[in-house]
């Protein structure tokens, strides 16, 4: 299921206006007055810088937002009364947002209609099209082709945009996407055979380029760890890591949030969801007082077990998709790049095949 | 081998410690590392990349580290200061640990991407720096160093907002403090955060909202700012982890202001100088007393 | 007493007070004990000493709407607890700095020393407190940064979140 098409910059931009126009939101990555990229609503495509600068956080923030209400209280006598939050969320349009972070809210899809269906997540899955854009790398640190992505993955996308002389090449790849160019064909020219190859063409040399900085077997790294729970290589990473949560904010794939109630008034209140990370001290201590993952060898080997073992187990998928964002962003240098590498070299040790 | 490296593997094979804590080099640099073997202490590394504070390290709540048995620490001047710091709050005694000071020429702002010291690249924590010999160390390793440019950014910085009207500074904060997603990386990376249940974390009463939109950060900022205030050491580790880069240091640095100006209190490297904020004296000015 | 009977359309600032309770707290009584008129727009909070008082309790009291803070207390050498106010006066020194520095600004938190004894001093405080906060306007700055996020803001929950200043809808009916 692939449409071609090609869209000018000038058109992309009216589009962005007419849709934004007709209410619906849209998110792209923009540089701040400050110099850095994040993803933001913005109110003119102008304010879009595509592949400038890795947007931080990640995408995710827009799905699973740092902080939100999830219902709010208020007692009357006897009685109180719950309202919970809307799930139901306005049209947005996520543009140019890059693979490894597209790919990650699939990823989570299945944790998040695991057990329990989020339908603040779901809603915003579903009141979005996402339109992905081929990435041009970041630096050593990406590996996404190392654990089944790519710069030019369109997995989770509706659409995949490479960016050519004049304008983008889009790639529409799901119904909903294949729906919106059905809506908003005008914008839209044929696309040429010369523009699909050199499109192919810029996106096989990035996927080229990034597969320099790993290549590992994620199945093997998994099975290594479902066997080493006690290894010696644990300790090495848990005295370096000094359990602040920038690794997990900043990552597109972690999920895990704290719910706290808040009281705002004389009887009245509210429950919010916050993020947190598995590497602070306090993310497993139980009303008791006990806390089974008491030092960080244990919380850092659960970051790495659960991302690389028992999310593949339950789910398929692992829990990471090579942003690299985490490499950048450690204080103390934890080097996830590195401890892929090695774990995958233990592996091949042990199961006599090939590192 | 260099001088450390012996120094290190002396100190493994003697049992005088059972652990080093020091620099290896990582992939995008210098990294933190606990040594236990005297084979592996030929990592070790020094130089104008090893920007962290390892005196983190040594709080005695980070028990992945304290398991290990004694450690001996590497330290630039500036981290011996967040050392006495904790010496200060008897988080450990000074017999507990063995300090390898470090002569230091400045170090750069970042790691991953500079490698050496020039007018552009110098931290600005490194400078009015007075320590670039450490003292009170056990040992002081390397060559006497020149004092490196001075990045006087985060004064200038400071000054400037200063200047600014009450409105236009809140604006400035508000906007800063949106950004905060509550990873708490700041807390962790400080060398002077170590508080078992740190106040943000007591949910039972609830005293800083737990969510991270901006009045909740501005709350935890502006108490985490009160409970450095006379303890920060000016080591920049809290701007350096935040993930979004919030201009952290110019609130510590505020606060050292502050108390170098009203009680004569500059940071020290002296466990046995008091800290401000335990104290008092019977004239600290009260012209804002009704 | 007139201007507080009639209602009113000019803003009526309200102000938390943290008072000490040997001396402020007492003087305070003393006023009320005798009959002096004084502005009613502030809420007294009682603490054992101005030692007990943390920068935190200020901040709460602005993140739930106040538009002013009196902080108050025995005078130096005069401590029920012999040096909690000295304690507390090297704390303020600080927080008052930081508050200003992050945008908040010291006119809205008013020191004092008022010891058991001075009623007519806290009527003073009280009433040059609530004229100076008046004049600054209402402080709903710190309580909207709830409203504040970057990341995800654009996608924020909607929940209907009672405002913390309004008066609850029957007194009395919360546990």
């Amino acid at each position: 299921m692939s449409a071609y098409a090609f869209i000018t910059a000038e058109k992309l931009a009216e589009l962005v206006a007419d849709l934004m126009e007709s209410g619906t939101r849209v998110i792209a990555p923009i540089t701040t007055a400050e110099g850095r990229a994040t993803y933001s609503a913005i109110e003119d495509l102008s304010e879009a810088t595509f592949n400038q600068g890795l947007p931080m956080p990640s995408l995710k923030g827009h799905f699973l937002p740092p902080n939100e209400a999830l219902l709010s209280w208020r007692q009357r006598g006897g009685d109180i009364e719950l309202k919970p939050a809307s799930t139901q969320f306005a049209p947005q349009l996520v543009l140019g947002a890059r693979p490894c972070d597209v790919e990650a809210l699939q990823v989570v899809d299945a944790v998040m209609n695991w057990d329990y269906h989020d339908d603040l997540w779901n809603g915003r899955r579903a009141a979005s099209t996402i339109f992905a854009m081929t990435c041009a790398g970041v630096d050593d640190s990406c590996f996404c082709t190392a654990v089944g992505s790519a710069p030019d993955s369109a997995r989770g996308a509706d659409a995949l945009l490479t960016e050519l002389p004049g304008g983008y090449l889009i790639e529409f790849t799901s119904e909903k996407g294949e729906a919106f160019l059905g809506e908003h064909g005008r914008y839209f020219d044929t696309a040429s055979d010369e523009a699909v190859a050199a499109a192919d063409s810029l996106r096989a040399e990035t996927r080229t380029r990034i597969e320099q900085n790993l290549v590992v077997d994620t199945a093997r790294i998994g099975r290594w760890i479902d066997g080493h729970f006690d290894d010696d290589f644990w300790p090495t990473l848990g005295p370096r890591c000094n359990g602040c949560g920038a690794c997990a904010s900043v990552c597109p794939t972690c999920h895990c949030f704290d719910i706290n109630d808040e009281q705002t008034g004389v009887g009245t209140g509210v429950r919010r969801r916050n993020w947190d990370s598995c590497q602070a001290k306090k993310f497993t201590v139980h009303a008791s007082g006990h806390n089974p993952r008491g030092d960080q060898d244990a919380r850092y080997r659960q970051r790495i077990a659960h991302k690389f073992y028992i999310y593949p187990s339950k789910f398929g998928d692992v829990l990471c998709t090579g942003c690299g964002r985490c490499v950048r962003a450690c204080p103390s240098n934890q080097d996830l790049v590195e401890i892929l590498q090695t774990i995958d070299g233990l592996a091949a040790v042990e199961e006599g095949g090939a590192a | 081998m260099t001088e450390l490296q012996d120094l290190a593997r002396k100190l493994l094979e003697d049992g005088t410690v059972a652990v080093v804590i020091g620099w290896e080099e990582g992939r995008r640099g210098p990294r933190p590392v606990s040594i236990t073997e005297p084979d592996d202490t030929e990592r070790l590394v020094f130089n104008a990349r090893c920007v962290h504070n390892l005196a983190t390290y040594l709080d005695p709540r980070r028990s992945q580290v304290r398991k290990l048995g004694k450690p001996a620490i590497v330290v630039k001047g500036c981290d011996t200061k967040a050392v006495a710091g904790l010496l200060r709050e008897a988080q450990f005694k000074r017999e507990d640990v063995v300090l390898i000071g470090m002569h230091c020429g400045g170090v750069v702002t970042d790691p991953a991407e500079q490698t050496e010291v020039t007018a552009e690249t110098v931290a600005p924590r490194c400078a009015g720096c007075d320590v670039r010999e450490p003292h009170r160390t056990d040992y002081v390793l390397g060559e006497a160093r020149v004092e490196p440019p001075q990045n006087t950014s985060i004064d200038e910085r400071v000054a400037a907002l200063d200047a600014m009207t009450a409105d236009e500074r809140f604006e400035y904060w508000a906007t800063q403090m949106e950004k905060c997603v509550r990873c708490y990386a700041c807390r962790q990376a400080c060398p002077l955060c170590v508080c078992d249940v740190c106040v943000a974390d007591k949910t039972v009463p609830q005293w800083i909202e737990r969510a991270p939109h901006a009045r909740g950060n501005m709350s935890w900022h502006l108490v985490r700012a009160m409970h450095l205030a006379g303890r920060c050491v000016g080591c920049g580790e809290c701007e350096r982890a935040c993930p979004m880069d919030i201009p952290l240091t110019l609130l510590n640095r505020k606060m050292q202001q502050v108390v170098a100006e009203s009680f004569e209190y500059h940071v020290s490297d002296d466990p046995e100088v008091v800290s401000p904020i335990g104290a008092f004296r019977d004239d600290d000015h009260e012209d804002f007393i009704l | 007493m007139s201007e507080m009977t009639e209602p009113t359309t000019e803003f009526e600032p309200r102000i938390t007070a943290f008072v000490c309770n040997w001396c402020t707290y007492t003087g305070a009584d003393m006023a009320g004990t005798s009959r002096m008129q004084m502005a009613s727009n502030v809420r007294i909070i009682r603490l054992p000493c101005t030692g007990r008082i943390d920068a935190l309790f200020i901040i709460k009291a602005f993140e739930r709407g106040a538009d002013g803070v009196i902080v108050s207390g025995c005078h130096p050498a005069d401590c029920h607890y012999t040096a909690g106010n000295y304690h507390a006066r090297r704390r303020f020194i600080v927080f008052r700095e930081l508050l200003s520095f992050m945008g908040i600004s010291n006119e809205r938190v008013i020191f004092s020393w008022v010891s058991a004894g001075e009623g007519a001093k806290w009527r003073e405080v009280v009433n040059e407190t609530v004229e100076r906060v008046r004049a600054l306007g209402p402080f709903t700055a710190y309580h909207e940064l709830a409203s504040r996020q970057m990341v995800g803001g654009a996608y924020e929950t909607e929940v209907e979140l009672p405002d913390v200043r309004e008066a609850p809808a029957e007194a009395g009916g919360a546990s």
